[in-house]
């Protein structure tokens, strides 16, 4: 109902927010985005891939005009369902959980939904149909990589592999190596190593150091992390055989860019999806959930091939350059109805 | 008496021995020079990192803000060359700068503010992961990476940063395996051969009566906070140069494997105390380990456990059987 | 009955060769503070560790209220009625818990009360802390409690035993007098209730406000037992000692020129200003009670703590040193009291604790020169007459007397203008204190040294002169030959009389 406080409200809001053309053709809550608040819940927060994932959320909340509260509980799981509480009591209006673990987080998402707040979950699964997953699909991150090693090596090669069992996405793309093996009974994988030492990509160097010793026949590398892709570069490179070893990852990053384009560089490609889109799509997929509409159960981001000869054809140094000469990679069209606006510049960031 | 003071002094070596023999004949290519020299390579930055907690072991005290040191000086090396743009002297001399002056705060909160130094270290520990990733708001360096600013990093590793930890001396030594045997020995040197290394071994067993001989005790102990710190800032140095950047990570497996590297050291030839060249053998049969388990493809967990298991049997071996030793005489 | 809560006849016990008590007769009469005097090594403490169940006799017997008593443990002879507090009192408390479960520790202990905490316990712990006269709150922790109330706690917990013999082990050495004096109250009301109190202490203040008599020992048997009133205590001293007064061996030298020269000095706020000085050649003893101030004296000769007011010179030259690497670096050595918490490297052989203080002498630039370190382990072994098998034996591998002799050794390997030795003979066997004795007095000639001993026969022994230190000033001076011992004791004892 309208009465005189709340226009005069609104009279003060369209003052002063510059998004108001766009904000009154949204439908509501989003016709006044500045009285909404949405909470972003973390489990991991450190490194290049979680940052990233935490410039998209914020921009897309930006682009909506909406208040973004983040609660980062660094790898504790009692702390972050804590949070979920903390932000039910803080009175938001839709909870994003990015990461942890289903135990801590089952019944701290279901007291969010009781409490009448709408939450999606991204990477973490809840166990509740009511709240939509946003995930980035390992399993074609896998295939796309290793559609890429047949192209190039045929599909027969011996393969080194590396994986640490227990963490969800490596899992998943697990499962696409182990079909890919059955599919294509030439690849004879005679090593399997990795770790979670960190840095990480020192403690799989050394690692690799002793694999590649151990198995001076293997061509291919499949390191389906891009932690694990930059210590078995480090290895091959140290061991002086970058001309026989190719390396297939997943996940990028500028650094990442910068080893793959090294002259003779071992690894040729990796399937990523953009953390930062991953993050806008979230927000997104929430503000859906907050406008009356449905997402879907699974809000898939798919992800890019990209590989060495695409980076140095087109030049590409950095993110943000892959972002503007990619297209596809800067973008994601899931969970963007209409009414939805999106962030203006995202290779701005 | 002489069955046990062989296995208490050389029981050790001998287990080193028969790991190589194992290895040797389980894991074809063990026994050759490049695996011996991957081996040094893989423990040569724990190494150098447990060679400094060993100095600050061997005044009483501990450092549990080496694996933080050191990727600190892993960060500020990067952003001194990414960010900065200066060169690989600039960035090796503040490293090693910023290792000796957390040394000093380390020393300063333990000599001076009586903070007992598991809780000064772990508190600096906590700064230093901290304040290596504000310059950078989290993220890892790399040339091309963006600036909280809005610009791009456009300086690059310099080649002669690079090559502390690629380049091999006649194709075959690694220069960081170099730098690792040359702080050994030093290391070694100064602890057993100088009248200052003897004066630490005498602050760590007694402070009290070495300040009444009249030691400078809390000079000492500084010194050996700044030793510490110094080398953990080598290993950091040796790192960047490895992976070629700046990684944002805790360090704390660093941490750890030095310092068990360290405390295996006690185990070796008997000594029951902190000792240089039971550190360096410490570190290498942690090395020799890993390298033989993962040639024979065995996951990551079961070398934690072999790992822990080889630090606990060298525990018992300095405590148990030396201890025993000392009440039946 | 005649009323003695404890006979002792006959006690004997040895350890290997050493015969500590040989043929103890002496009584113990309810309703009686017997004070019981003996120099070091007399067989104080060996009696009553007998008394209290922690050695076994091996000769002789104890009757305890009539009946046999010869306890296996001290938890036996505490069942049988026999209380000790230790000198240490934290011995007997748990500084981390609270008055009322110190109070009742032992209940908890056997289980007979069960959880500890809450309202039942605390008045329980309140009617056992009444039946001595304490009033602390029993909420708060142990730790906070001034030392007089922690004690009084210790024996508040003895007396729930309902002890007939309560073995006080010099009780006051840390307490202050207005401390001291609650402590003393409390043992009038036990004395009125009929218990025996044996009460071992040196300080004759403490022994003049409570002894109904005195038992003096020396070498192993009792030497004197004084009941007469007034106590004739210079007549226990006496005994306790065993000296006659013509028995000095000490052929005193002539007096070198002045080393030590100490004016107005003044070791704490509001002690009296002293004089004192050193010549070379001379050994002089400094004795005096705990706590009279000989630490004091040793901290700021040594520079560990600077004195109040007053000024040193040393060889003429002022003498102000900073701290002990500046009292080193002038020539000025201690071998401080305590040798394994404050002189001996556990880690560390014979030699390498012998060269600690002097490794710039046994070093080319940085580094160690082994053979000279060597040399130095092989010649001060002969020196002193260490017991080892060679200089690279472990320092713990020897007795207690040769580690001593390492530890007054390693200041005797280079020439001192003045050295101190604070208590060189605590927990040395008579053989080492005399060779020790011998060595300090051998070695004498070119340096003033200062012996810092609270037994007053340790200091007969060794010095030339003998000072005697209470309430942190010089109380007075003797010349070692025909020593008035009962005028030094009433110096020891009390300050004021004796402004000499």
């Amino acid at each position: 109902m309208l009465n005189r406080r709340t226009f005069g409200a609104l009279l003060a809001s369209a003052a002063l927010a510059p998004g108001l053309a766009l904000a009154q053709s949204m439908p509501a809550p989003f016709d006044n985005p500045g009285e909404v608040e949405i909470a972003l819940v973390r489990y991991l927060s450190t490194g290049d891939f979680f940052q990233a994932y935490l410039s998209g959320v914020e921009r897309q909340a930006e682009a909506l005009g909406v208040n973004l509260r983040v609660l980062d509980s660094r790898q504790d799981a009692a702390l972050q369902a804590d949070m979920v509480d903390q932000a039910i009591a803080l009175g938001v209006d839709g909870i994003i959980i990015q990461h942890g673990l289903t135990e801590s987080m089952k019944e701290a998402a279901q007291r969010a939904l009781d409490a009448g707040i709408p939450v999606v979950a991204f990477d973490v699964n809840v166990e509740n149909e009511n709240i939509p997953q946003i995930e980035q699909s390992d399993r074609d991150l896998a295939r796309l990589a290793l559609e890429q090693a047949i192209a190039d090596n045929g599909e027969e090669w011996t393969a080194g592999y590396v994986y640490v069992p227990g963490i969800a996405p490596l899992d998943r793309r697990h499962e696409t190596w182990t079909e890919f093996k059955e599919r294509y009974p030439g690849i004879n994988e005679v090593a399997q190593f990795g770790t979670l030492d960190n840095p990480i990509a020192n403690s799989v160097a050394n690692q690799a150091r002793s694999v590649i010793s151990a198995n001076p026949n293997i061509t291919v590398m499949f390191a389906p992390y891009d932690e694990f892709a930059k210590g078995v570069k480090i290895a091959v490179d140290e061991a002086g055989m970058s001309g026989q070893v190719s390396i297939y990852s997943a996940d990028i990053s500028t650094a990442d860019i910068a080893a793959m384009r090294e002259p003779g560089s071992a690894w040729k490609a990796t399937a990523a999806t953009n953390p930062a889109v991953v993050g806008e799509v979230s927000v997104r997929a929430l503000a859906m959930l907050l406008a009356g509409e449905d997402p879907g159960d699974q809000v898939i981001v798919p992800p890019t091939l990209i590989t060495q000869q695409q980076l140095n054809d087109e030049n590409i140094t950095n993110m943000e350059e892959l972002s503007a000469r990619v297209p596809a990679f800067a973008h994601a069209d899931v969970a963007a109805p209409d009414w939805m606006p999106l962030p203006s510049a995202p290779s701005q960031n | 008496m002489t069955a046990r003071d062989l296995a208490i002094r050389y029981g050790f070596l001998v287990l080193m021995a028969g790991l190589i023999v194992v290895f040797g004949v389980t894991a074809s290519g063990f026994l050759t020079v490049p695996s011996a020299v991957f081996i040094l390579q893989s423990v040569a930055i724990t190494g150098i990192l447990a060679l400094g907690v060993t100095c600050t072991l061997v005044v009483g005290g501990f450092d549990l803000s080496i694996g933080a040191v050191a990727t600190s000086a892993l960060m500020l090396s990067a952003y001194v060359m990414v960010v900065w743009e200066m060169g690989a002297v600039a960035a090796v001399a503040l490293c090693l700068l910023m290792g000796a002056g957390v040394g000093l705060i380390n020393g300063f909160l333990i000599v001076k503010m009586k903070v007992p130094d598991l809780l000064a270290t772990l508190g600096m520990m906590f700064v230093l992961l901290g304040i290596q990733r504000i310059p950078t708001e989290g993220n890892s360096i790399a040339t091309g990476m963006a600036l909280p600013d809005g610009t791009t990093a456009t300086g690059t590793f310099s080649p002669a940063f690079l090559a502390l930890g690629r380049l091999r001396l006649g194709d075959v030594l690694p220069l960081s395996v170099v730098f690792l045997l040359l702080i050994a020995v030093l290391v070694w040197s100064f602890l057993e051969l100088t009248r200052h290394g003897r004066l630490m071994y005498a602050i760590g067993s007694n402070a009290q009566a070495a300040a009444l001989a009249g030691a400078n005790v809390e000079r000492y102990k500084v010194a050996a906070y700044v030793i510490s710190g110094v080398l953990a800032s080598v290993g950091g140095i040796l790192l960047a140069a490895r992976l070629g950047r700046g990684d944002v990570a805790s360090g704390n497996n660093l941490l750890l494997d030095s310092v068990a590297a360290a405390l295996i050291g006690f185990a070796v030839l008997g000594a029951s105390k902190p000792n240089a060249f039971g550190t360096a053998i410490g570190a290498l049969f942690v090395g020799i380990l890993l390298q033989g388990l993962t040639m024979l493809n065995a996951p990551y967990y079961t070398q934690d456990f072999v790992k822990g298991a080889v630090l606990v049997v060298a525990l018992v071996f300095t405590f148990a059987l030396t201890g025993r030793r000392t009440r039946s005489a | 009955m005649d009323g003695s809560a404890i006979r002792v006849r006959g006690l004997s016990k040895a350890f290997g060769p050493n015969r500590v008590l040989r043929g103890i007769d002496f009584d113990l009469p309810a309703g009686a503070v017997t004070v019981l005097m003996g120099a070091n090594g007399a067989g104080k403490s060996t009696l009553v560790k007998v008394l209290c169940g922690v050695h076994p006799t091996d000769r002789g017997e104890v009757t305890l209220g009539g009946r046999p008593f010869a306890p296996g443990s001290p938890a036996q002879a505490l069942r049988a009625g026999v209380v000790t507090v230790h000198q240490n009192i934290d011995d007997g408390v748990v500084p981390d818990l609270d008055v009322a479960s110190n109070l009742l520790l032992d209940q908890i202990a056997d289980g007979s009360v069960g959880v500890a905490s809450g309202r039942k316990l605390r008045d329980r712990a309140r009617a056992v802390a009444e039946a001595v006269g304490l009033r602390v709150d029993l909420r708060r922790p142990m730790a906070e409690l001034p030392l007089a109330d922690r004690q009084l706690v210790a024996i508040a917990r003895a007396m729930a035993h309902k002890p007939r013999l309560l073995i006080l082990d010099e009780p006051t050495s840390s307490l202050s007098a207005a401390e001291a004096e609650r402590l003393f109250a409390l043992i009038d009301r036990l004395r009125a209730q009929g218990v025996a109190l044996l009460y071992i202490s040196h300080r004759m203040s403490d022994i003049r406000r409570i002894a109904d008599r005195i038992v003096s020992m020396r070498d192993g048997v009792v030497s004197g037992v004084f009941e007469a009133q007034p106590l004739d205590t210079g007549g226990a001293v006496r005994a306790m000692l065993g000296r006659d007064l013509s028995e000095a061996a000490i052929t005193i030298p002539a007096p070198g020129p002045v080393v030590l020269s100490m004016q107005g000095t003044v070791l704490r706020p509001g002690a009296r200003p002293f004089d004192l000085i050193a010549r070379a050649g001379e050994v002089v003893a400094v004795t005096g009670l705990v706590g009279a101030g000989k630490s004091a004296l040793a901290a700021a000769l040594f520079g560990l703590a600077a004195p109040v007011a007053g000024a040193m010179r040393l060889d003429g030259a002022p003498y102000a040193p900073a701290s002990p690497i500046a009292a080193i670096a002038r020539g000025v050595y201690m071998v401080p009291r305590d040798r394994r918490a404050n002189t001996l490297i556990a880690d560390f052989d014979i030699a390498r604790n012998l060269s600690l203080p002097f490794l710039r002498r046994h070093a080319r630039g940085p580094f160690l020169r082994r053979r000279s370190e060597a040399a130095l382990g092989a010649r001060m072994v002969a020196e002193m007459g260490v017991v080892c098998r060679s200089p690279r034996d472990g320092i713990l591998t020897l007795s207690g007397g040769n580690q001593q002799k390492v530890a007054v050794g390693r200041w005797m390997a280079e020439a001192s203008r003045l050295l101190v030795l604070d208590e060189p003979f605590q927990g040395v066997d008579i053989q080492a204190r005399r060779d020790i004795g011998a060595k300090i007095r051998a070695t004498a000639r070119d340096r003033a040294t200062l012996v810092l001993v609270a037994e007053l026969d340790e200091a007969m022994e060794i010095a030339d002169r003998i000072l005697v230190m209470s309430e942190h000033t010089v109380a007075g001076e003797h010349r070692n030959e025909n020593l008035d011992l009962s005028s030094v004791m009433r110096q020891v004892t009390d300050a004021h009389g004796a402004a000499a």
